[in-house]
């Protein structure tokens, strides 16, 4: 075996122990009638599990309310960080302190954020819900048609600091010549913004889209705080789903194909994305 | 001779302090308990336990509600127990008992001089016991009875409701613009469905049959899940749909809201001189639930299968629930679980008044477990999450009790 391959032996076992075992255990387990509390019990059931999952109407329900957060979530804070970063680097003043203000929300644990705002936005003493009734203006925010979205507000609070530090990086990594170009041609702001920034910042932006899609996919704190997938089912997402199946039920098995199924979903996202900019890239 | 003599002597002591000092730091048991005010009385009590015992030493690891089933399924799971004590809710019982997680008591119990196991209410000692072997002796019960504001009732004439049509005309005729006559706890999963099942059991309806069928969608299930949603919509405050036990009792305790249906142990916290319910404070009482079969929730103590040292676990668990600590327990708050205390005039007298725990003995007399077999967890998740749904408004009462049927028959396959 020549060195480079024997050097290279150390990583590729640990990464075999921690990643691919784990991984190859679980889809092991994805295939078995696997409960933690019946483990002299476990039985051969095939792609029943997939199958199961499939037709199950919650996990269904599970997959559509998470699909519904991710994009609503993730094109918010895109829309809202992108704007902020512009603003931001346009100030001439203060711009260091209004940055480090806005990414502050980041930094706070996301089960704080939403015990946070389970307690804010509470319909009997909610500081926020008070407020807003002093105006005369009644929301429940934790209601049925609302939850869902609430929960959307909150991570938006949380992740838009993300997209504006992404977006600040990325504009300031631009080059100038194109703008001063594009001024010499009599381009306005808003002929500017589209037909160079935007161009320009395609990679940041779909490097950062998918950064968040990954990570909103995997919410959990916020739904677990707050509603626990309530009212009904209406917030309930996939990983509480996962959560609840395998570590309330223990039913290991569901649990793990339930995972896989969010694995191919998320691949399927996540290349959809990729390929949109290489077809992109090629068109220019 | 003298120091011939001696050395031995000496040698023993010696021999005999080492081993004493292995015995006395031998027994060290851990408990996983659930925080909450019951938890504070034990503890203080342990105190007391362990200055009696010098050889054993009991450690809590008390926690909310939310982080222990997989700790004890963990510490189950694992070779060596890391609880030799666990804190077992009523629906896990059969799951972990049949899971080999739990060890038998009954010959512990039998060779236990003064237990007076029979002392237990046997609804409550019944849910220990799982295929005719004990696995669990009463903690605390946390059976639900109704809470009113009693002066309301006297001022305006009202009886307490005896049926639940009597008990939804009552709170509905109580409820104003700002005044609710049900504070409910609506909360998706155990909160909604530990209130609604009472109205279930008002209706004579249950979960499975004699025979094991589900007959969670029959008739007397979809009356009372209309009369639940009704009352709601119309004697409720309005957005409670997240609340739990929590809200509902601040509610109360603000004066917003005539009755409740809550643990029975929630009156004492309300009545309490200069405590949340301000002056309000006495002016609530407790009675049995309309319809008189109440749901039964109760904590056992049970000692973990892989315990280091069994033994000394019983010798702290027949303690705490011997009945002379159980008197205590009760009188320094503790929610009751022996025939013999509830009964007793110091324990009225030092507690909470004579109609307090006759009124708790009579609900324990006629109350069931929530849901009993080895998915009873899940079974409640799933019913309960049909219910908040039905109340949401997402789907009509019949719609959600034929879909819970449908999940809770296949979660038993």
């Amino acid at each position: 075996m020549p060195l480079k391959h024997k050097l290279v032996l150390p990583l590729v076992a640990v990464l075999s122990a921690v990643m691919l075992y784990p991984l190859a255990f679980s889809a092991w387990i994805s295939l078995h009638d696997y409960r933690l509390t019946r483990l002299d019990d476990v039985q051969w059931r095939g792609l029943e599990n997939y199958g199961f999952m499939l037709t199950e109407p919650a996990f269904q329900n599970a997959m559509k309310n998470t699909l519904a957060f991710v994009f609503g979530a993730v094109s918010l804070e895109l829309t809202i960080g992108l704007a902020l970063a512009i603003l931001v680097r346009k100030m001439l003043r203060f711009q260091n302190f209004v940055r480090s203000i806005l990414l502050a929300p980041m930094f706070i644990t996301p089960i704080a954020v939403g015990l946070m705002f389970r307690f804010l936005l509470n319909s009997q003493m909610g500081v926020i819900t008070y407020y807003l009734g002093k105006i005369g203006i009644t929301i429940d925010w934790f209601g049925t048609e609302l939850a869902l979205f609430s929960i959307i507000l909150i991570d938006v609070w949380q992740w838009t600091p993300f997209m504006l530090l992404m977006f600040l990086a990325g504009l300031e990594a631009l080059p100038k010549a194109p703008f001063e170009a594009a001024r010499v041609d009599g381009a306005g702001g808003w002929l500017t913004f589209r037909h160079v920034t935007l161009p320009m910042l395609r990679p940041v932006i779909v490097v950062a889209l998918i950064i968040r899609a990954l990570d909103a996919f995997k919410v959990f704190e916020y739904v677990f705080a707050i509603t626990r997938g309530g009212p009904g089912d209406a917030t309930e997402t996939i990983m509480y789903f996962i959560y609840k199946t395998g570590f309330r039920f223990f039913r290991m098995g569901e649990a793990a194909a339930a995972a896989f199924l969010l694995v191919v979903v998320t691949m399927i996202l996540v290349i959809a994305l990729v390929w949109a900019t290489k077809s992109n890239e090629e068109l220019r | 001779m003298t120091r011939i003599f001696r050395l031995p002597s000496l040698g023993a002591l010696l021999t005999a302090t080492v081993l004493g000092a292995g015995a006395l730091s031998a027994a060290e048991i851990n408990v996983i308990i659930e925080e909450v005010p019951d938890y504070d009385v034990v503890k203080a009590l342990t105190d007391e336990f362990m200055a009696e015992n010098p050889d054993i030493t009991v450690k809590f690891d008390a926690m909310p509600f939310d982080a222990m089933r997989d700790k004890i399924l963990t510490s189950s799971l694992a070779p060596s127990a890391t609880y030799d004590v666990i804190i077992v809710d009523n629906p896990w019982m059969e799951e972990f008992s049949r899971a080999g997680y739990l060890a038998p008591l009954d010959d512990m119990i039998a060779a236990t001089d003064g237990y007076d196991y029979d002392d237990f209410i046997p609804a409550l000692s019944r849910i220990g016991v799982v295929d005719g072997v004990t696995f669990g002796v009463p903690y605390y019960n946390y059976a639900l009875g109704l809470i009113i504001r009693q002066d309301i009732f006297d001022e305006k004439g009202l009886s307490v409701p005896a049926t639940i049509e009597d008990y939804v005309a009552t709170v509905k005729e109580l409820t104003t613009d700002d005044f609710y006559g049900a504070a409910m706890q609506p909360q998706k999963g155990y909160k909604i469905m530990e209130e609604w099942k009472n109205w279930l059991y008002a209706n004579g309806g249950e979960l499975f049959d004699e025979n094991g069928n589900v007959i969670i969608n029959n008739d007397a299930a979809v009356k009372a899940l209309e009369q639940y949603v009704d009352t709601y919509n119309t004697a409720a405050p309005p957005n409670s749909l997240n609340w739990g036990f929590d809200e509902a009792l601040r509610a109360m305790a603000s004066g917003k809201a005539a009755t409740m249906l809550s643990y029975n142990w929630m009156l004492p916290a309300l009545n309490k001189k200069g405590g949340m319910s301000g002056d309000l404070a006495g002016k609530f009482t407790l009675q049995e639930v309309p319809g008189g079969k109440a749901v039964l929730g109760l904590w056992s103590w049970g000692i973990a299968a892989n315990a280091h040292d069994k033994e000394a676990a019983w010798k702290f668990v027949s303690w705490i629930t011997s009945p002379e600590v159980a008197k205590r327990r009760v009188i320094m708050g503790g929610a009751p679980v022996r025939s013999s205390v509830l009964e007793d005039p110091e324990v009225w007298e030092k507690g909470y008044g004579k109609a307090y725990y006759t009124t708790v003995k009579k609900i324990l007399e006629d109350a069931a477990p929530l849901a009993t077999g080895n998915q009873a967890e899940e079974l409640i998740e799933i019913i309960g999450t049909e219910l908040n749904a039905a109340v949401a408004g997402q789907k009509t009462p019949k719609q959600a009790l034929d879909d819970a049927a449908r999940a809770v028959t296949r979660a038993i396959r």
